[in-house]
């Protein structure tokens, strides 16, 4: 048994070591550690960050000419942030941007000017260098009148101008000597004007910033942030339970929160917008192109029991397909009350009186996969048998975009403007298999004249009205369902002073903002 | 036996090619690709197919596998259609965290692993081997991620022994093996009980063999009748099973680094396959197969070592 005694002594020596030189802990150091359901960033340049570790790794590293507020994404409260101050023309076409001045890039890049914006903003809308572009379709042309002015001209009016410009998506504005010194380097580089600036990052496990000195509010709380890259739960779980991890993503499930609601020393973040839960009926093949079958399954789900399922705490009603919280958000349209008998009456009259077979893909991604098991079940019921198949999430993305489904469950959160879900949604540019297709799942082309018309409305109330009379006409062709919404779940540790109360945030994780600090002791 | 070496190396080249083409040609079959992952959900067809067409996707298939097969015999293994950084940096990053893993788990696994199949021979039908066996039976059937789970409740989080994140800083030697600790006995626990288990079956069939009965009848000490001439000839097919295990070990990284968040080559490979980086999961496929090549000539020469017999054609 010498050789085990041996193996033995080994294996104790060498946890010993580890035990005994690990890392000093840096306990002088202000530090709040994030942990995101991901294996990785894809890029940290802002105009192509699409992911929730892009969007929470990317906010604090850059600001936009204007912002909303870190807790609140009601686009009637942007405000100004790199701008100082705005004027716009009479027929709303000419926007000039005063800038505030001496606001530092990172690392000695200098001022930040009106040629950077120029740089920013053209760059955002070039197909080539942005996957933005299309937010900007409607820019002529961006001119630095001088060292502090911009002026922006549009061709045609949008419905909101300040909303492209915020500090989300394109609206991110970048040093230009560094993208031009750093070319396809700036992906993993970045030089913006944000609290915190690049200081690390290790593919994979995880990316580090450092508070930027000069950051024009004032001084980050903060000296630095940790985002790691955990895709799996229990990791994550037991990272923040041990306390390695200070903020963590959590399962949108009842479940989880109440699991973590009962570890000391932790508070629950639940916010907004959260992801809207709409099925997009196909209208464009048989049996859903009958307005009979659509409505049948509006009137076979039972939401009630849906929200019940997915968790109280999680999830709030949608009664449009746009939820009330965003500019242009309605409840007046016509509503699908559960009626299994409606429902089976509607499917007799359509000459299924037999019940139907339908089979469609569904994503891994517990968010769309548990929510659609239910709705499996309560087809059932009234007959209409759904088989799922299972897949990847981006082959499911391939896969509905080819019009395999006779409808579509997505999830999503968009810009909090109707007009970005009535487009993407619901204009007939956007119907899958066309060449400027987005997420028209629907084949919906009856509410182009309203989008266009409202896109182009000066009179915000008017503009609003356009856009209720869209959503109801939607709910009338029953050409979606709206489910539900499910909110943003975190848990914090409650020595982490956000420095805002968490409503909601288009970043979808709480932002680190310059006023965010830590109390651990 | 440098020719030997030699051959062999030659040999394996067209095992590479076939891997490699074969990866080449399913992955691209698998709905999905990287240019929606890069633009995200909302991206219009037009953007799609535009950032496809400067990644090279819009060309014909068999020219792609040209120039793929053009640019793997200069070694280049091209720019990841993600990250757009070498896909060779990322994987030198990356390797040594798998490295790292799969040796100290096969080391936890033959140090362990090797003295209780011993153990659980001699003492066969009672008490300890019983034990034993019911152990590595445990060990076998305990899928890792669980059993990651478990550890680091137990090791970490209740005894607060182990830090649960990440693979430390790899130029700390402390911190390195502080975080490599708990993975490593993660694959080391399984490890140990498919070592155990196969010493202890060798062991039995080799204490039934003419020559340790002939050593005990010439009264040879019972320490060097097991260790000196039945453990010698029971390692052979145990190190048959550390050089298979030890490429399966390589591939239960990928678990392994995503619980505890290390960044290796495992986790590198599920990011590839997720987002469809086509030239980032052949690459990686690449390097573990050239490991598992290198695992099997290992143990070949192993044997040579322990069986003097044993000469290289």
């Amino acid at each position: 048994m010498k050789v085990s005694k041996h193996g033995l002594f080994f294996l104790v020596s060498l946890i010993s070591i580890g035990i005994g030189f690990s890392s000093p802990a840096l306990a002088q150091e202000k530090v709040v550690r994030e942990a995101l359901k991901a294996s990785d960033i894809r890029s940290l340049d802002p105009h192509y960050g699409t992911t929730t570790i892009d969007y929470a790794c990317i906010d604090p590293m850059f600001n936009g000419l204007v912002r909303f507020k870190p807790q609140d994404i009601n686009p009637e409260k942007i405000e100004p942030d790199l701008a100082e101050r705005w004027e716009r023309s009479k027929d709303g076409l000419v926007w000039t941007f005063y800038l505030r001045k001496g606001v530092k890039f990172h690392k000695g890049y200098g001022e930040m000017t009106s040629e950077d914006v120029k740089f920013s903003l053209e760059k955002a809308a070039n197909k080539a260098t942005s996957g933005f572009a299309g937010d900007y379709a409607a820019l002529a042309k961006v001119e630095a009148l001088d060292k502090y002015t911009v002026r922006l001209t549009f061709k045609s009016v949008i419905p909101s101008v300040l909303g492209i410009l915020t500090n989300y998506h394109g609206g991110y504005i970048i040093s230009k000597k560094a993208y031009e010194e750093k070319g396809d380097k700036f992906k993993f580089d970045p030089i913006g004007t944000g609290p915190f600036m690049l200081k690390e990052y290790i593919p994979k496990e995880k990316l580090v910033e450092a508070r930027h000195p000069d950051f024009f509010r004032g001084k980050p709380a903060l000296d630095r942030i940790e985002f790691w890259f955990m895709p799996d739960a229990s990791s994550r779980e037991m990272a923040f339970r041990k306390g390695e991890i200070d903020l963590v993503e959590g399962e949108r499930e009842q479940a989880w929160v109440k699991k973590m609601r009962d570890i000391p020393g932790t508070a629950i973040e639940i916010f907004g917008p959260g992801e809207t839960l709409v099925l997009h009926f196909n209208m464009s093949k048989k049996p859903l192109d009958d307005v009979r079958v659509r409505r049948a399954i509006c009137h076979a789900i039972n939401i009630k029991e849906l929200m019940a399922f997915l968790g109280p705490d999680v999830t709030e009603p949608l009664v449009s397909v746009i939820p009330m919280s965003y500019l242009g958000g309605t409840d007046k349209v016509p509503t699908y009350e559960f009626s299994p008998e409606k429902a089976k009456k509607l499917l007799t009259e359509a000459g299924y009186a037999k019940g139907l077979d339908l089979s469609m893909v569904i994503t891994e991604m517990s968010d769309y996969r548990r929510p659609m098991e239910q709705v499996q079940e309560q087809l059932r019921r009234v007959g209409i048998n759904l088989k799922m198949d299972v897949i990847t999430h981006t082959a499911f993305h391939e896969q509905i975009r080819k019009d395999v489904n006779p409808f579509v469950l997505y999830v999503a959160a968009r810009f909090p403007v109707a007009d970005t879900f009535l487009t993407q949604f619901f204009h007939s540019k956007s119907i899958v298999g066309t060449p400027t297709a987005v997420t028209n799942f629907s084949h919906y082309n009856k509410i182009d004249d309203l989008i266009d018309k409202a896109r182009g409305e000066v009179d915000l109330n008017k503009q609003k009205e356009l856009w209720a009379e869209a959503q109801k006409k939607i709910l009338e062709d029953a050409a979606a369902l709206p489910l539900c919404i499910t909110r943003f779940v975190f848990s914090r540790k409650v020595y982490v002073d956000l420095g805002y109360e968490m409503r909601s945030t288009l970043n979808l994780s709480p932002p680190i903002a310059w006023t965010t600090d830590s109390k651990k002791k | 036996m440098i020719q030997y070496i030699l051959r062999r190396m030659i040999y394996v080249l067209p095992t590479l090619w076939a891997v490699v083409t074969f990866v080449f040609f399913i992955i691209r079959l698998v709905p999905g690709g990287p240019a929606m992952a890069v633009l995200g959900s909302y991206a219009t067809a037009e953007s799609i197919r535009e950032l496809e067409k400067q990644m090279g996707l819009d060309k014909p298939l068999i020219v792609q596998y040209g120039n793929f097969l053009k640019d793997l015999c200069r070694g280049d293994l091209g720019k990841s259609m993600i990250t757009k950084r070498p896909v060779s940096s990322e994987i030198a990053k990356a390797l040594p965290y798998t490295i790292d893993l799969t040796i100290a788990g096969m080391l936890i696994g033959i140090v362990l692993g090797i003295p209780i199949g011993i153990m659980t021979a001699l003492k066969r039908n009672r008490a300890p081997d019983y034990i034993g066996r019911i152990l590595s039976l445990v060990g076998i059937s305990m899928p890792e991620f669980y059993l990651g789970i478990l550890l680091m409740y137990l090791l970490a989080i209740k005894l607060d022994l182990f830090p649960v994140l990440g693979g430390g800083n790899m130029s700390h030697l402390g911190s390195r093996l502080h975080h490599l600790a708990l993975p490593a006995l993660t694959l080391g626990i399984i490890m140990t009980s498919f070592i155990s288990r196969m010493v202890r079956s060798s062991m039995l069939n080799v204490l039934k063999e003419d020559y340790v009965r002939t050593a005990k009848a010439k009264g040879l000490k019972e320490r060097v009748v097991i260790y000196k001439h039945a453990l010698r000839n029971a390692l052979i097919p145990t190190v048959t099973v550390i050089g298979l295990y030890a490429s399966i070990l390589m591939g239960g990284s990928v678990l392994t680094e995503i619980i505890y968040s290390r960044p290796g080559l495992g986790k590198m490979m599920v990011f590839a396959v997720k987002d469809r980086d086509y030239i980032a999961l052949q690459s990686v496929i690449i390097v573990f197969s050239a490991f598992v090549f290198l695992f099997n000539l290992l143990t070949d020469l192993l044997y040579g070592l322990i069986d003097p017999r044993i000469e290289y054609h």
